[in-house]
């Protein structure tokens, strides 16, 4: 893989199977946890592909934009990129830290404060301590949620989830940045301001892969809009 | 094996730290409970061991001799207990984020490490009142604990595991940890029974752990060379397996959450 290169798919599928268990009995398991080759299972009317055959690069500083209906694997796409699921087959190269703003405050605890969950967010997106510490101020202020930051998240509105996450996931110094319909909530103040940032992030050279279903928006914050259908990408 | 974690070192310790804080947030007496609970266990243990079943002690004051094995037994079954709903509870972060999921087990087990110290100090200052008097033998306690952990890490690493695929593994724990009780020597001496017996109970390395934590703190003996060498290379090598398996199944972990 070229050193400009920040995400390589080759091949890549992923299959889900419709019913709430991957596999089925003990045996199977047992089965395919001893077996190297994978996609050996008989193909399953329970099972379909979320990536079909999926080969594609993105440089680093790229702007993708993954625009389908729904069901069309845009998101499988990004929890791929984010290591959080494996491929079936196909292999996948990152270079680089990611930044997932899939579900913006998905570690956040009920039961801490806003700073205790800054602490506690900004680690799982690769911060180190010292980073956090350092960031704390400017995190604090970008989020707008001075006086409820001693506030236990429990008693948030999802507007303030909203913007404290998002506030931590821009501040956090990755190189690529996975964002999923976060843009579609929040008030029109802060989509505004969320908007800014990611064209500031863009301006940084940053890699970014957008999911929305927003044509005219994404073709605003993308260099590249790539369409996808039943995991499947179309010529464009 | 650990070289995964490098990167996450600071992931780990913000887990720990968040860990201790929930613990004991909007409870009324907090830090005491590690105290309170293998407290009121030994004396629950006292009066139906001790004085209504009259099982025998050796001749060490009774509440001594259960406080020792309550100790390791109460580290051991509470991080057990714990762990196994510990990656369900965090379904959130795994079905999104990616980090090393063993993170989790560990950071919760290490909670418990604490309460087992702040126990262990309770459990010195009671040897030291009983006049025990001191011997180096005390030391082999710090290999024993290092033993404890790991085969309690090892046990929660396959329980959590199996619990992510078959929920049966939460429903199942209950009389597990019950029978797993009985067949360690929390109440009783393993020099009290028959050989046959004994040697079925060995199968049990918390069995070795405990009955040798108890020996050299309370009874002044040392621990015999060969028998700890067998009980260190079995748990070090579940420990390496069981690590082993939960890296091969943690890739599909969110899938099947």
């Amino acid at each position: 893989m070229s050193s400009d290169t920040a995400i390589r798919f080759d091949k890549v599928s992923k299959i889900f199977s419709k019913g709430h268990r991957q596999y089925g009995t003990l045996r199977d398991e047992f089965i395919s946890f001893f077996s190297k080759r994978k996609l050996t299972r008989s193909r399953n009317p329970n099972q379909f592909f979320a990536i079909k055959n999926l080969s594609f690069s993105i440089r680093k500083g790229e702007s993708v934009g993954l625009y389908g209906p729904n069901g069309s694997g845009k998101s499988t796409l990004l929890r791929l990129v984010a290591k959080v699921i494996t491929p079936t087959c196909g292999s996948i190269k990152v270079n680089g830290r990611i930044a997932p703003l899939i579900e913006l405050g998905a570690g956040f605890h009920p039961d801490l404060n806003g700073f205790e969950n800054i602490y506690m967010n900004g680690a799982i997106l690769g911060m180190t301590i010292g980073e956090i510490k350092l960031k704390m101020d400017q995190i604090v202020e970008y989020s707008g949620l001075g006086d409820f930051m001693t506030t236990p998240v429990k008693k948030y509105s999802s507007g303030m989830n909203l913007r404290l996450g998002f506030s931590i996931a821009i501040h956090s110094d990755a190189d690529i940045f996975l964002i999923d319909e976060i843009l579609a909530v929040g008030d029109e103040e802060f989509k505004k301001r969320s908007f800014d940032s990611i064209k500031e992030l863009l301006e940084k050279k940053k890699t970014l892969l957008i999911v929305s279903h927003d044509l005219k928006k994404l073709t605003k914050m993308t260099n590249k809009i790539v369409k996808l259908n039943k995991g499947s990408m179309l010529n464009d | 094996m650990f070289n995964r974690l490098k990167n996450y070192k600071d992931l780990f310790f913000v887990f720990v730290w968040r860990e201790l804080l929930i613990r004991y947030k909007q409870t009324a007496i907090g830090v005491l409970w590690a105290l309170i609970q293998p407290l009121s266990m030994m004396a629950l243990f006292v009066i139906v061991f001790g004085y209504v079943l009259n099982i025998n002690t050796k001749g060490y004051p009774r509440s001594l001799f259960y406080f020792a094995g309550l100790v390791p037994w109460t580290f051991f079954s509470s991080s057990v207990n714990a762990s196994i709903n510990s990656l369900i509870d965090h379904r959130d972060l795994i079905t999104k984020i990616y980090f090393p999921r063993e993170l989790i087990i560990f950071s919760r087990i290490s909670v418990f490490i604490t309460d087992f110290i702040i126990s262990a100090m309770l459990l010195a200052a009671m040897v030291f009142f009983c006049k025990t008097p001191f011997t180096l033998n005390f030391l082999w306690v710090i290999p024993l604990c290092v033993l404890l952990f790991l085969f309690t890490a090892s046990v929660c690493l396959l329980f959590g595991t199996i619990n992510v695929y078959y929920r049966d593994m939460r429903l199942a724990s209950g009389f597990l940890l019950q029978v797993w009780f009985f067949s360690s020597p929390v109440f009783y001496s393993i020099d009290t029974i028959s050989l046959k017996m004994k040697l079925f109970l060995f199968l049990n390395p918390l069995t070795y752990i405990i009955e040798n934590f108890r020996r050299v703190l309370i009874e002044e003996r040392g621990i015999v060379l060969w028998q700890f060498a067998i009980a260190a290379g079995f748990v070090m090598a579940l420990f390496f397996v069981s690590y082993k398996i939960f890296i091969r199944l943690e890739r599909s972990f969110a899938d099947v959450i």
